[in-house]
């Protein structure tokens, strides 16, 4: 079907363009959501009283237009380069990327100031550029990996490198509202534990696809569960002594129970048994009700998720105030920057770090219940579409990396938006693709490119399964 | 969990293992339970913005409230002839403040200060009366589409200003409550509690800081609104509330009489080893309910509240809404038959104690709004409506008002006239009258009961009175409480009657 389409001149040459339609009208229809966000945010900005009314327009055109060039640019590169990769990812990552830039937009612009050559940006700026530079970073990726031998051979070195990341932010990074995350390199900064799990991901998706077959035969019984050989309880028991260590080291409730959360869940999609979950959900509990009575600051968390009105105006105000967020948004919203007026930043009534720790708390008072419910809409599709990657991959490895990247996304966005709804403790990490913040927008693009990128059908099959790993030999000697 | 999963690893000669189930499948249980997972992330935001949506939005600390306040003029209230109760004027500065028409619904109306916040009907219908929160639903929820989207209500009450006025002016420099009501329809048309205290002088600017200290300094506590958060001992106006448990259930009749009970009123009545005597003034002859009301025999009752029993006294009470805040415009205290923690039926200790609650002592406690509405149910054969004030709410969108609710059917119309023939013998009778002196409305056929609430120690007892008027086809329930007023007949009795009189002359029969 493309065997007529003519060799491309220049960069191209080589490649065979293919059209991809669904993709295409996809991201038509994201891109008419922003521009009618946008122009509902226009007319909420106009104040007749103020002699601001400048019509019907677009609230900040300019954004509009970079952010949706660089969408259809990354289109079209992978239409150029005739990739096959999915077609519908890209546009559901982008329309939650749009939210995000018209959350920006409306939000106070001094909450951050990034000095840039001289001129100073604001927040929605600023989230601009790294959206765009996400955007792009999963194109690249999406286009030029073809091919994962670098992640399946490495996959110790990866896992070492992801713990001198955390040993290093320990000892080198800076604290920031009493959370030890964020490491410095001259006037780059960002936080480590965001590439982490990406580490992690690729780690657990390499071992567990390389011992499966142990993993699911061989087991010791306990009581009524069958727990996994002893040897290979090893990383699970090392799994959850590293979340608990984030818990006490950086204080970062949020990627303990992520880092749980998700290396629970590949566990069971390599296996198939509900023992391991139900043995890690009970060492979750024990863990948690230890952490509870001996580090005072997750007491603190869980006392002020069971009841924030004991302290409407200290540790219980920033819940609070996001609830009353939504409440004030009910079943369909006040518009885009019709909510209170002071939504946002250290301002009276505000809420404390909307930008990163409550957007859903903002969207939900400007979009209401049935923007709130689209929007965990698309996450289910983005989980969908990477899971689905995921079943349809070459070989083991490459299923459990895909759905590990997938579960990534998908368990974060239910921690934050579980927290910002009360239903768990909150925890600050940040909402993917919607949260202010670089090193999440980064990590979510390279996350949205190598899902791409294990779709693509037309890459090289996955090498051939080598022969059971070192341990499992070890593992045999001591069984036996 | 058997079979396969315990079989022994394959011997090292088979070395390459069986065929594992692919990994596809769990990854679309994994899927699964995302989803779930997700949709219990929106049932958790459908809670909080459908379920909790006006709760959170109204809440008086929400920021919405609190800026709407400090802009938006709010709504009127007027009473039930349209006299304006609370209006707005505006200061030097342009800024709106409060002005109440008359000190005497204080306890009503309450205040709104920009420094101090709200009380009364200012702070439970601040929302409406700020234009935040539309009492119409449908529109409520279009509002926000609206370029304007503030519409303060003005509140229409039931309250009548002139009757108000003279409710307090009765209870004079006494503490105390009045309610009044209106049976059929649960309109209280009279909620007075004294002292009443200078609700303008709060909400204005000028003298907003002396205006307040006075309240909050004054040992009276003019806050309290004592019409529905006082909790009083009742004393014997908990009779009617014991006769209607016991005829409601069956238990006793117009015509129950007790054969131990013409000894017990000379020599008082042995309960689980404690004496129950009875006050002076009783006759020691056998009474049935009408003439046992009429003289208000302590032993009468209490043997029909041991007969009636201790879980049906408090089913009952609760049906007339003890045990619960009552469903008011204004927030109220619950009212309490005992305290609950005992083990006998209904949360009582033992019987000496439901005898002793009978007739309203023992650890009874009530508040003057609850006693209103027991004597509504009387007077309504024996169907209770929901107590309002606000009748209806104007905005820019028109007017909204709001209906007679039934509350409850406490006991049937036979079962009510018993009890309404023995109330009327209490202020009518040649007995009753000596005990209820001055509650009798002249020319028209008056019920009711008096209640003296001893306290133990030195001091005067609370002086209670509750009833209706006529009896006939009954249009007025009150209840007057004068704290350390006395006996019931000196005090609340004559105050209910002079009441119910100007009721008559002001509305007619």
């Amino acid at each position: 079907m493309t065997a007529a389409t003519p060799a491309l001149p220049g960069i191209f040459a080589g490649f065979r363009p293919r059209p991809r339609w669904r993709e295409f009208q996809l991201l038509a229809i994201a891109a008419v959501a922003i521009l009618v966000g946008s122009i509902s945010l226009g007319l909420a900005r106009q104040e007749p009283e103020l002699g601001i009314e400048n019509g019907f327009s677009f609230a900040e055109p300019v954004h509009l237009v970079i952010y949706l060039g660089v969408l259809f640019g990354v289109h079209a590169a992978q239409v150029l380069t005739g990739r096959r990769t999915d077609q519908v990812l890209l546009p559901a990552v982008a329309l939650l990327g749009g939210i995000s830039l018209l959350l920006m937009e409306r939000l106070p612009q001094d909450l951050v100031v990034q000095r840039f050559f001289g001129s100073a940006l604001g927040l929605a700026e600023v989230q601009l550029i790294w959206l765009c530079l996400a955007l792009t970073l999963a194109g690249t990726i999406a286009i030029v990996v073809r091919s994962d031998l670098w992640l399946r051979q490495y996959k110790y070195t990866w896992a070492a490198a992801g713990v001198a990341l955390l040993i290093l932010t320990f000892f080198l990074g800076t604290e920031v509202n009493g959370q030890r995350l964020t490491l410095s390199f001259g006037p780059v900064s960002g936080q480590p534990s965001e590439l982490l799990k990406v580490i992690l991901v690729v780690f657990l998706a390499g071992y567990l696809s390389e011992n499966r077959p142990l993993l699911v035969e061989e087991s010791t019984r306990l009581g009524p569960f069958a727990i996994p050989p002893l040897p290979y309880l090893a990383p699970m028991v090392a799994m959850w002594a590293i979340a608990l260590g984030i818990v006490v080291v950086q204080r970062d409730l949020g990627a303990a129970l992520l880092f749980f959360g998700v290396f629970l869940l590949l566990i069971y999609a390599a296996t198939g048994r509900f023992g391991y979950v139900v043995l890690g959900v009970a060492m979750f509990l024990l863990g948690a009700f230890v952490m509870y009575q001996l580090v005072p600051h997750v007491r603190t968390r869980v006392d002020v998720w069971l009841d924030p009105f004991a302290t409407p105006q200290s540790s219980g105000y920033q819940i609070i105030q996001a609830l009353y967020a939504f409440g004030r948004g009910g079943l369909l919203g006040s518009g885009l920057g019709g909510g209170l007026p002071t939504v946002g930043g250290g301002q009276p009534g505000g809420i404390p770090e909307v930008h990163t720790d409550f957007p859903l708390a903002a969207l939900g008072e400007e979009l209401g219940l049935i923007g709130v419910l689209a929007i965990l809409g698309i996450y289910l599709v983005v989980i969908e579409r990477g899971l689905r990657i995921a079943a349809s991959a070459g070989d083991d490895f490459r299923s459990l990396l895909a759905a590990g990247l997938a579960l990534v996304v998908g368990v974060q966005a239910f921690i934050i938006a579980a927290g910002n709804l009360k239903l768990i403790p909150l925890t600050g990490i940040t909402l993917p693709f919607i949260s202010y913040g670089g090193s999440s927008l980064l990590v979510n693009g390279i996350v949205v490119g190598l899902l791409l990128a294990l779709s693509d059908k037309g890459v090289e099959p996955p090498p051939p399964p080598k022969p059971p790993g070192r341990i499992r030999r070890l593992a045999g000697k001591v069984i036996r | 969990m058997t079979g396969p999963a315990a079989v022994r690893p394959a011997p090292p000669a088979a070395r390459r293992p069986e065929p594992l189930k692919p990994v596809s499948r769990s990854i679309s249980q994994v899927g699964i339970a995302l989803t779930v997972a997700f949709a219990i992330l929106a049932g958790g935001a459908g809670f909080w913005q459908v379920f909790q949506s006006e709760e959170l939005s109204t809440a008086p600390d929400n920021p919405a409230v609190i800026a709407a306040a400090r802009n938006v003029i709010r709504g009127e209230i007027v009473d039930r002839d349209g006299t304006v109760l609370a209006m707005n004027k505006t200061d030097s500065n342009g800024d709106p403040y409060r002005l109440y028409a008359d000190r005497v619904v204080a306890p009503v109306v309450g205040y709104a200060s920009r420094r101090y916040g709200t009380a009364g009907l200012e702070r439970s219908y601040g929302a409406a009366l700020t234009g935040l929160n539309d009492p119409d639903p449908i529109r409520n929820l279009l509002r926000k589409f609206q370029a304007d989207p503030y519409d303060p209500q003005t509140l229409t009450l039931s309250l009548s200003l002139p009757l108000q006025r003279a409710a307090v002016r009765g209870l004079g420099a006494d503490k105390g409550a009045v309610v009044m009501l209106d049976p059929r329809t649960g309109e209280v048309l009279a909620l007075a509690s004294t002292p009443i205290y200078d609700a303008s002088a709060i909400a204005n600017p000028d003298t907003q800081e002396a205006g307040f200290a006075a309240v909050r300094d004054n040992r009276d506590e003019p806050l309290l609104t004592r019409a529905t958060q006082g909790q009083y001992v009742p004393g014997s106006v908990f009779k009617i509330v014991t006769a209607i448990a016991g005829v409601g259930s069956g238990s006793i009749d117009a015509n129950t009489t007790f054969e131990e009970q013409p000894q017990a009123e000379r020599d008082g009545l042995v309960v689980n080893g404690f004496r129950i005597r009875e006050h002076a003034g009783v006759p020691a002859r056998t009474l049935d309910l009408a003439a046992a009301t009429e003289v208000s025999s302590n032993i009468w009752f209490a043997l029909a509240g041991l007969r009636t029993g201790g879980d049906n006294l408090s089913e009952y009470a609760g049906r007339m809404g003890f045990g619960e805040p009552l469903p008011f415009d204004l927030p109220t205290k619950r009212s309490q038959v005992t305290k609950g923690d005992g083990s006998a039926p209904g949360g009582f200790v033992d019987d000496t104690e439901l005898a002793n609650a009978s007739y309203g002592q023992a650890r009874t406690l009530v508040t003057p709004l609850q006693m209103a509405l027991v004597a509504a149910t009387v007077a309504n054969d024996g169907q209770l409506m929901t107590p309002h004030l606000v009748t209806a709410m104007t905005g820019k969108q028109g007017t909204r008002t709001i209906d007679p609710r039934r509350l409850e059917r406490v006991i049937s119309p036979d079962q009510a006239a018993q009890i309404k023939a023995a109330m009327v013998r209490a202020v009518e009778g040649d007995l009753g009258r000596q005990f209820t002196s001055g509650a009798k409305v002249r020319g028209v056929t008056t019920a009711g009961k008096s209640g003296t609430a001893e306290l133990g120690g030195e001091g005067a007892p609370h002086s209670w009175f509750i009833g209706f008027a006529p009896a006939e086809n009954p249009t007025i329930a009150i209840a007057v409480l004068v704290e350390r007023g006395g006996r019931g007949g000196e005090r609340a009795a004559p105050l209910a009657g002079s009441l119910m009189s100007t009721y008559f002359e002001m509305f007619g029969r």
